[in-house]
């Protein structure tokens, strides 16, 4: 079956998709790929495209992330230019993710432990209020 | 090509989406889809007043704010959102409201479930193309030359013959066979005005059998009757300038159509239940043993807080009124009930949809029962006008609009 | 390895580190690729018809919105399918096959009702919360057969 894949960098990657794209032209993978502003899309057979995504990690391991797709690469009914205009749905989420892919990044590189979080704040106590209150109107 | 933008939410998962853009299609229309960034979808709640927890609502009011900005992205607006989603209910009537506010593009509100079909949405989408289109011809104030109309609706047919502005014959037939009633209604028209069918110098249809009934007369004008009734309804109440709401109760649909100096700004068109339909007081009729024609004086002495109704239904509701009857109620109040039965579910499920400013037409065949506009006065608090020839408006809207295809 | 739900269904992040980490992600895009890609069909963008918010019948009455059903018939099978769960609270900006809010409730009361290991996360908003993040992620995988 064929599958088609996103291959999105962090922002922080010294990897572009242009480089991505040179070795998959130069490897031996018989599959499509089409470059976007974010990434990658590739389609092919499901085996090699499992194999071509773990080369491309190898790339840079903490600094490149995969992704399924529903759609082919330039579906028409999906192209945004054929279809109205509008991007599609799902672009929204991606972009929104792409924004954290930095964070997420150096968290796959560190070794350190996790620090410890400080709980959210909390609403104050109603007494605390209370005299928070009465001290301004005062 | 009129661009139809879509504002919608849920109709590619409910599998409609492609029967959405069939229906643009025929009627020459393409739908689009308003670029709107991540940034406009997160700060909705600063431009457009609100955001709610469904992210594809939000982009929906993302685009709507993003039309109101650039009013040249479109010519028409359909909101479309799930049936039965409360969610989407509000905010498809914030959507309505917001652009029919900052702007002067046609909006159409329709909540859809998966068994919507083009053909549902053909009748809708044909008047939003007309008011774009023919927004001259639908400006049109005065009916010119000897002109007629043709309304083939689905219980009846009706016809006029109108000269220089005035209506000079009038037909009115129940509908058996479409062409037949057709030929008899126009035939009754030109017998009362006087006239030849040759000295017709133009002739508009409209209704559910305009297709066939203008081939068959071959029509200068064949239009859907969202458009040409509010043409009607604002020519015979006087009411050309300024806002309007039209209300058409028809035998198997019925109409609510905002309209602002002569088109339609937004309009609804129901058709599911008969119990919000003219047969559902035919049936009253014939059970009180009335003539429906006597339907309407006869609730106008009733009193519809005397009969419990349980239901819209024309089987549950019609079955409480019988057994009001059988409990001793009075017949003039039954007749009440019934006719506040229509207005109020017409009320809940249409009058929402549209803006309702005055004055409020009610207008066909089903005005003319005087407790239903009594009973949508008393819902909507505010006078309602059944203008004279009310009952022939979407053939008096056709003989209208068809005079200014005339050569002048 | 274990088939690993994740939520949003739609996420790149969650979708990329179960994978990463040797796991199974169950995510929609799979659902959507079936549709876009059977013979016969010719209901674009998703080739979703009006079959879809009927099989989703049985995830939901029919008083549910047909969209909410019609997403159900891509996302409930892939709940029956899972083993495991990742569940990241809802970032507020969920579009198209998460657009819906109605949906992403079902879909997270059925995880929750199903009676599998769950992780419970929010979407970090520094480094510190990342690394916890990543590895309340990775500790949660490991611990999956």
């Amino acid at each position: 079956m064929r599958v088609t894949k996103y291959v999105i960098t962090s922002s922080e990657s010294d990897i572009l998709p242009s480089d991505i794209a040179m070795k998959i032209y130069g490897s031996k993978y018989d599959v499509s790929v089409k470059e976007t502003c974010f990434g990658v899309i590739v389609n092919g057979e499901e085996k090699e495209i499992e194999a071509l995504v773990k080369d491309i990690r190898a790339m840079d391991p903490s600094g490149i992330f995969i992704k399924d797709r529903g759609f082919p690469p330039g579906d028409p009914r999906r192209c945004r230019g054929r279809r109205g205009g509008g991007a599609r749905p799902g672009f929204y989420m991606i972009e929104s993710e792409s924004k954290m892919l930095p964070m997420i990044s150096r968290a796959l590189a560190s070794d350190a432990e996790a620090p410890a979080i400080p709980e959210k704040k909390k609403p104050i106590q109603m007494k605390k209020l209370e005299e928070i209150v009465k001290e301004e109107l005062s | 090509m009129i661009r139809i933008a879509q504002l919608s939410c849920g109709a590619e998962y409910s599998g409609i989406q492609k029967e959405i853009e069939r229906a643009a299609e025929t009627v020459g229309a393409t739908i689009i889809f308003p670029e709107v960034s991540l940034e406009d979808i997160l700060s909705v709640e600063k431009t457009f007043g609100v955001s709610v927890a469904s992210g594809d609502l939000n982009m929906a009011m993302a685009r709507a704010v993003r039309i109101v900005q650039n009013p040249d992205l479109a010519d028409a607006v359909i909101v479309m959102t799930c049936f039965r989603c409360a969610e989407a209910a509000i905010i498809r009537s914030e959507i309505r409201k917001f652009i029919h506010e900052h702007s002067r593009i046609p909006v159409l509100s329709y909540s859809f479930t998966e068994r919507t079909t083009a053909e549902t949405l053909l009748t809708r989408m044909e008047a939003l193309v007309t008011t774009v289109k023919y927004r001259g011809l639908l400006a049109r104030e005065r009916q010119k030359g000897l002109t007629a109309g043709v309304d083939s609706g689905s219980t009846t047919t009706k016809a006029v013959v109108m000269r220089d502005n005035e209506v000079v014959g009038t037909g009115w037939v129940p509908t058996t066979e479409v062409i037949k009633s057709a030929e008899d209604a126009y035939e009754a028209a030109l017998k009362q005005a006087g006239v030849r069918r040759e000295e017709i110098q133009a002739l508009g249809v409209t209704g559910y059998g305009r297709f066939l009934v203008g081939k068959h007369f071959e029509a200068k004008l064949v239009q859907e009757e969202i458009t040409v009734n509010s043409k009607g309804a604002v020519f015979l109440a006087d009411s050309q300038a300024g806002p309007a709401t039209v209300i058409d109760i028809g035998g198997m649909d019925n109409k609510a159509i905002s309209v602002q100096d002569g088109i339609p700004g937004g309009f609804t068109m129901g058709g599911i239940c008969a119990g919000a339909s003219g047969r559902f007081l035919e049936l009253t009729a014939r059970r009180l043993g009335v003539d429906i024609t006597e339907l309407g004086k006869l609730a106008l002495r009733g009193n519809y807080q005397n009969v419990t109704m349980n239901s819209y239904c024309i089987v549950f509701g019609t079955q409480s009124l019988v057994n009001s009857l059988s409990m001793g109620c009075k017949p003039e109040d039954v007749a009440m009930a019934a006719c506040h039965s229509v207005a109020e579910q017409v009320y809940e499920q249409q009058l929402q949809e549209v803006e309702v400013k005055e004055p409020v037409i009610m207008v066909g065949g089903t005005s003319l029962i005087e407790g239903l506009p009594k009973a949508m006065e008393q819902l909507l608090k505010v006078k309602v006008l059944v203008p004279k020839h009310a009952q022939y408006i979407g053939a008096v809207g056709a003989a209208l609009l068809v005079s200014g295809l005339l050569e002048d | 390895m274990a088939k690993v739900i994740v939520y949003p269904p739609t996420s790149m992040i969650l979708s990329d580190l179960v994978e990463r980490m040797g796991h199974k992600a169950l995510v929609v895009p799979e659902a959507v690729r079936t549709l876009v890609t059977a013979e016969g069909i010719e209901s674009p963008p998703l080739n979703v018809t009006p079959e879809e918010p009927k099989k989703g019948l049985h995830y939901a009455a029919v008083d549910v919105p047909s969209g909410v059903r019609g997403r159900m018939a891509l996302i409930g099978p892939l709940i029956e399918e899972a083993e495991a769960a990742i569940i990241v609270k809802d970032p507020g900006w969920l579009t198209g096959c998460a657009g819906c809010s109605r949906t992403n409730e079902l879909v997270r009361l059925l995880i929750r009702t199903k009676g599998i290991p769950v992780l419970d996360l929010a979407y970090p908003t520094d480094d510190a919360e990342a690394r916890v993040f990543v590895q309340n992620i990775k500790k949660f995988l490991e611990g999956l057969k």
